[in-house]
């Protein structure tokens, strides 16, 4: 059983570290995503874009020693510490550049979060696993074949799960199919709100009339009938419109501006 | 006068029932120099302006307001009866809290107090993305930090593309670009949402 | 709107919001000083969007059909609401807004309306010309 688990982890680890090496290497974006990524904070500017091009180099050369054959320990430790390493980097990112991006899969900007560890988390414990595989992957294919592409199936999911630059691929659409079917925010009451009021004021005759003496913010407002009042400060006085509240017709509005005496 | 009746009075004045308009002296606590002084600095451009305070609330006195700004400076801040509280809609002082956050506009005085004309609590106005849509919230992704976006009955409009406020949150979208003015519920990442603005 | 590279002092009309800068309360805490390294919501600041290469491959606003002249960190605009005649002055403190998510979109003061968002200013700025509660407005720009 064991050896089955080991020998199928090299496809995975060697996938996700293929995936990973070729947007570094050959992306139309690895120079936005390097600069926007944390390696910036810690290489500086001028050697980011070498850098992150050079973690690319070597994800791609331990991703194809992984699936070229024969299986070592050797090439499970290689990959194992790289996803040690990329547990340092992203606590590094988090503490010290939190928000830049992780740079790790894309030019996404996706800042260093839970679900970055997570999936570092999940790599190393594949790399670590692919240590004591003693058969070259294909071998677990042909012994178990619906039970190896079943795991790896998994894992996978679990890995774009766990990657915020996927989401646009799987999450964003399941989301929107669900609004489609249901929209949490329908079927709400009717009402006219305020800032429809306020808007229709801003388009009126009577508020270009007075809006250089306004110098408030809104004071209060209420519904008369058809009307909604809406009063501001203009210093010494106090500015009154009357907006109509379930029509538009800017033309309608009326302003006066009352000198208040303090009425006991 | 109380509230209920000043109400009535003002509707009147403006629907053109009212038979006088009342001549007058300064409203509130303030004297009538202080509602009426114009402001006595030129503000630079780019510097910092007198005539604005921001910060957070530290004190409550009656109708002052102390406040700490993020700089370390610290506000009195100095509310009438013409000062416009808002938060989250039009409010009164009384709804100020400490811890509450703040942007003030109003007139500094030869004594630094700041006489507010219009006092913003707790506002915020954030470029967001919609990440997912529940049940009288939207979840917001704010340069990749969440935001709770809770949905007020009542209060909450939309504006989609400039056209006039409404209610019916239903055209909103995951994934979709919006701006959303609100009032952030202080120490959280949660805010409530008076205006939703939707581009086309 | 008249082109800017026109007649370079020639009011352009558009619309502004307002942002916070400068890791204040709330939300604004992890925000920073902006792309100038300057800004703070109580200056009397604004954020242009075509301040640098790296800042115009962002806001994009010729998609909107605007043609923004070029304006670096530090330069003044006199900002004017559409609505008043207090016009005030702004430095450039930040790029932005990201113009080309909301083309088309319109504002209108009584029979005065601009179209697209070619401007953003501190609150400090913004309060000063309107209310902070509107969260935009038509306004006229200058150099």
């Amino acid at each position: 059983m064991m050896q089955w688990l080991a020998g199928a982890q090299p496809v995975l680890v060697g996938g996700v570290l293929a995936w990973a090496g070729a947007i570094k290497v050959f992306g139309r974006s690895a120079e936005l995503a390097a600069r926007r990524s944390a390696l910036r904070r810690l290489v500086g500017t001028g050697r980011v874009f070498a850098v992150y091009r050079a973690v690319g180099g070597v994800e791609l050369a331990v991703a194809t020693l992984l699936v070229l054959p024969p299986a070592h320990p050797a090439k499970g430790i290689a990959a194992l510490v790289l996803a040690v390493g990329m547990v340092g980097y992203l606590g590094y990112a988090r503490f010290a550049a939190p928000e830049s991006s992780c740079g790790c899969l894309g030019e996404k900007h996706t800042p260093v979060r839970t679900r970055s560890f997570a999936r570092a988390g999940v790599l190393v414990l594949a790399s670590g696993t692919a240590m004591f595989a003693m058969d070259w992957w294909p071998v677990p294919f042909l012994d178990r074949p619906l039970a190896t592409v079943g795991l790896l199936a998994a894992e996978a999911a679990l890995v774009v799960v766990l990657s915020p630059e996927l989401d646009g691929v799987w999450l964003v659409p399941l989301r929107r199919l669900r609004l489609r079917i249901s929209h949490p925010l329908a079927g709400r009451p009717f009402e006219i709100p305020l800032e429809s009021t306020v808007q229709q004021l801003h388009r009126s005759a009577a508020y270009r009339a007075v809006a250089d003496q306004l110098r408030s913010d809104l004071l209060d407002s209420w519904d008369e009938g058809e009307w909604r009042m809406l009063t501001y400060s203009t210093g010494p006085a106090t500015a009154v419109f009357a907006v109509p509240r379930l029509k538009y017709d800017p033309a309608q509005v009326k302003v006066v501006l009352v000198d208040e005496e303090v009425l006991v | 006068m109380n509230s209920l009746d000043r109400r009535r009075f003002l509707t009147r004045a403006v629907l053109g029932t009212a038979t006088t308009v009342v001549t007058a002296s300064a409203l509130g606590a303030v004297s009538p120099e202080v509602a009426i002084a114009e402001p006595a600095f030129e503000v630079e451009p780019g510097g910092i302006d007198p005539n604005f305070a921001e910060g957070r609330i530290t004190g409550i006195k009656g109708a002052l307001l102390m406040v700490s700004g993020s700089d370390g400076v610290l506000h009195q801040i100095q509310l009438t009866s013409g000062t416009s509280v808002w938060k989250l809609r039009p409010a009164t002082i009384d709804a100020a809290a400490v811890g509450d956050g703040l942007y003030a506009r109003g007139v500094r005085l030869p004594d630094g107090t700041l006489a507010a004309d219009a006092v913003w609590l707790n506002i915020v106005n954030l470029q967001v993305n919609i990440t997912s849509i529940g049940k009288d919230v939207l979840h917001l992704d704010h340069n990749g930090n969440l935001i709770v976006g809770h949905v007020v009955a009542g209060t909450t409009a939309t504006v989609y593309n400039g056209t006039p406020a409404v209610t019916d949150l239903s055209l909103l979208q995951v994934g979709k670009h919006v701006q959303v003015l609100g009032a952030w519920r202080p120490d959280t990442n949660e805010v409530d949402l008076a205006t939703v603005f939707a581009a086309a | 709107m008249s082109p800017d590279d026109v007649v370079p002092d020639a009011p352009a009309t558009g619309e502004t919001s307002w942002f916070c800068c400068g890791s204040a309360w709330g939300p604004c805490g992890a925000t920073g000083h902006g792309a100038c390294g300057t800004c703070n919501s109580g200056s009397r600041q604004c954020a242009w969007p075509n301040t640098s290469d790296a800042c115009f491959s962002i806001t994009r606003p010729d998609r909107c059909g605007e043609d923004l002249l070029r304006r670096t960190c530090g330069h003044t605009f006199f900002v004017r609401n559409l609505c008043r005649t207090t016009e005030i002055a702004v430095t450039i403190a930040d790029c932005g807004p990201q113009t080309d998510l909301w083309c088309g979109e319109q504002s209108c003061c009584s029979g005065s309306c601009a179209s697209n968002r070619i401007l953003d200013l501190t609150p400090s700025a913004f309060s000063a010309i309107g209310n902070l509660s509107s969260g935009i407005i038509p306004m006229a720009v200058h150099s």
